[in-house]
């Protein structure tokens, strides 16, 4: 077998093909990195060289081969505190604006979507009740969803290794978490403090039933969808969320390649997304 | 703890879908004026196979970006002729975010919309002809390269070329080479077009 | 050095004006659309943006009248278009575009207008 190259002009192509589709950019730096996964994926599909390899990715109708590659470029980690200035904005930026529109005194509605193992919505109900002064105040509810019933049952439970927590404060992990075999458990309070659901945003029937949030995370996930899925998700988030509500994605998404539907926002500690006021 | 937790999800607030879920209630609905109520309505018209010709008739109207997302979103799942036809009308409409945004719909269909390409690549309006290359930008399709050399070879008007050449840098083959190069003679006078013939000839000639 | 935003979903037409621009001493970043003009012109501030008019998902127009209406420093706009009529033009001066040009542009036409823009001495 001859060794597979990737010329400059296939990096350059593959490039703009991959920045059009997700938004990610890669640097002349990245050279290497990228060629590697390239030859690797050029191998695992038996397409011999780039060019038919290329013309796979770019016509795959169902877009399997892009998600392989973004699931190979990127990193999809999940920690206790991860893209903590999310969580920054959230509460010195983004419930400020929410609590000054609200009329009534109703419980603010946080949806975390998707839960996987539980480190996003315990990481969210931490960060209030340590950073946001509001909490003394207000209720709030922090829904968390995931398609796979399995994980749910580990948020629920709420075990973590010692590398899910690393980037917590110590004082934190004393405060919220006990140790266990292997191991953290988040606290008892915690638990009881976050909902977690399964849904299937593809599902209608699933959907239906959330309304009202205030603000939605959702983290590296539409980044593995293809287009048409994006939109319907991103139709989806715009009817679970009251007008002026927010959207945070991941910080390798962008809007830009989902939907038109909301407004760029840029707060202090992060750029989100958020729903037209106008719409009521 | 003030936070709670919520054991029920919220049941679905039923103002916004106030007419009957059939065909008459939702074409009613469709002309509320609320914009959720006519969103809701144009999602549920989904289940309507008759429905794409009352749905054309409200995003010509339509201002609201939500709504006019979700009448989109139905059209291109309804994907039927009369769908198609309705995008391709709409095509010529004076509002440029609605051309876009009709364009994104009708990459979502290419079995359907790949029939009447050849018609679209040779409308008397070069902004027409210009959205069907652009709806070529992913559509999946063995001809998509032919439709490109053919647009090159004969499309009189420069933009639209530039927005085949644009695409035939990406998926260009030695097919293209002929075509890129007449085209470069063609419009010898203009420096995008010498730049991006180049730059698809250097690509082509590297693999 | 300038920063200029050029905002085009049209990969070589991005490419050609990079190559246009940073010739001419200019840093350039791209956007494939109005939306990501958007977040990236919340993000650090530019000298000018040179803006197409049919893009996906937020065109030429939407972003102008986004950006128009954010409290941030306002560059001047140049608008690119195949469009020759003249509702277009008044469309995207309406919008905030400061200079309307038709595509394809020529190297000298744009940064003529974009010296003038930037009020910089001609070299």
């Amino acid at each position: 077998m001859t060794e597979i190259t990737i010329s400059e002009e296939d990096f350059r192509k593959f490039r703009e093909y991959f920045y059009r589709k997700t938004g990610i950019q890669f640097e002349a730096s990245k050279r290497y990195f990228v060629d590697k996964r390239l030859v690797e994926r050029i191998e695992a599909t038996d397409s011999g060289h780039f060019r038919n390899y290329f013309m796979m990715l770019r016509f795959d109708a169902k877009g399997d081969e892009l998600q392989t590659l973004v699931n190979l470029m990127t990193v999809n980690e999940t920690y206790f505190f991860r893209e903590e200035y999310q969580f920054q904005c959230l509460v010195n930026s983004m419930l400020g604006e929410i609590v000054r529109r609200k009329k009534d005194d109703s419980p603010i509605r946080i949806w975390s979507v998707p839960s996987s193992s539980g480190e996003e919505p315990y990481s969210i109900a931490i960060y209030l009740l340590e950073h946001w002064p509001g909490i003394e105040k207000w209720d709030v509810e922090i829904i968390s969803s995931d398609i796979d019933t399995d994980i749910i049952t580990r948020a629920r439970r709420g075990h973590y290794s010692p590398r899910s927590v690393q980037h917590l404060p110590p004082r934190l992990l004393q405060k919220y978490f006990v140790p266990c075999v292997g191991g953290y458990q988040i606290s008892d309070d915690l638990r009881d403090a976050v909902e977690f659901t399964r849904v299937n945003l593809m599902e209608a029937a699933d959907v239906r039933a959330y309304r009202g949030f205030d603000v939605i995370f959702c983290r590296n996930l539409l980044i593995y969808y293809d287009d048409m899925s994006r939109r319907q998700a991103a139709e989806t988030f715009f009817d679970a969320l009251n007008p002026g509500g927010f959207i945070c994605l991941g910080h390798s998404e962008s809007m830009s390649r989902i939907s038109s539907l909301f407004r760029v926002r840029k707060f202090p500690e992060a750029i989100v997304y958020q729903k037209p006021l106008g719409d009521l | 703890m003030p936070i709670i937790k919520q054991h029920t999800i919220q049941t679905v607030d039923v103002d916004e879908r106030l007419q009957p879920r059939d065909f008459a209630g939702l074409t009613a609905e469709l002309a509320a004026d609320n914009s959720t109520a006519r969103r809701w309505a144009a999602r549920d018209l989904a289940e309507f196979p008759e429905a794409a010709g009352i749905l054309v008739e409200r995003l010509k109207r339509e201002e609201d970006t939500s709504v006019r997302e979700a009448i989109l979103t139905t059209l291109a799942r309804l994907g039927d002729p009369a769908a198609v036809a309705g995008l391709v009308e709409c095509l010529r409409s004076e509002d440029a975010s609605l051309r876009n945004e009709v364009i994104e719909a009708m990459k979502e269909l290419p079995d359907e919309v790949a029939p009447i390409m050849s018609e679209l690549l040779e409308d008397h309006d070069p902004d027409v002809r210009i959205f069907a290359v652009n709806i070529l930008e992913s559509l999946c399709h063995p001809q998509v390269e032919a439709w490109l050399i053919s647009v090159i070879e004969k499309d009189a008007h420069v933009n639209v070329c530039a927005t085949a050449l644009d695409l035939l840098s990406e998926v260009g083959t030695l097919a293209s080479r002929p075509a890129l190069q007449q085209l470069k003679a063609r419009f010898a006078d203009e420096p995008y077009i010498g730049f991006t013939v180049d730059l698809a000839i250097k690509r082509i000639d590297e693999n | 050095m300038k920063r200029i935003l050029v905002v085009d979903d049209a990969a070589t037409v991005r490419l050609y004006h990079r190559n246009i621009l940073e010739a001419a001493g200019y840093a350039v970043d791209e956007a494939v659309n109005g939306i990501e003009a958007m977040e990236k012109a919340l993000q650090t501030p530019f000298d000018l943006y040179v803006v197409d008019i049919n893009m996906p998902k937020l065109d030429g127009y939407g972003f102008l009248r986004e950006i128009r209406s954010q409290e941030i420093a306002q560059p001047p706009a140049i608008m690119v278009s195949t469009e020759a009529e003249s509702n277009d033009r008044h469309r995207a001066y309406r919008a905030g575009a400061n200079i309307y040009l038709i595509k394809p542009v020529k190297p000298d036409g744009l940064l003529t207008y974009i010296r003038l823009l930037l009020a910089e001495e001609r070299t």
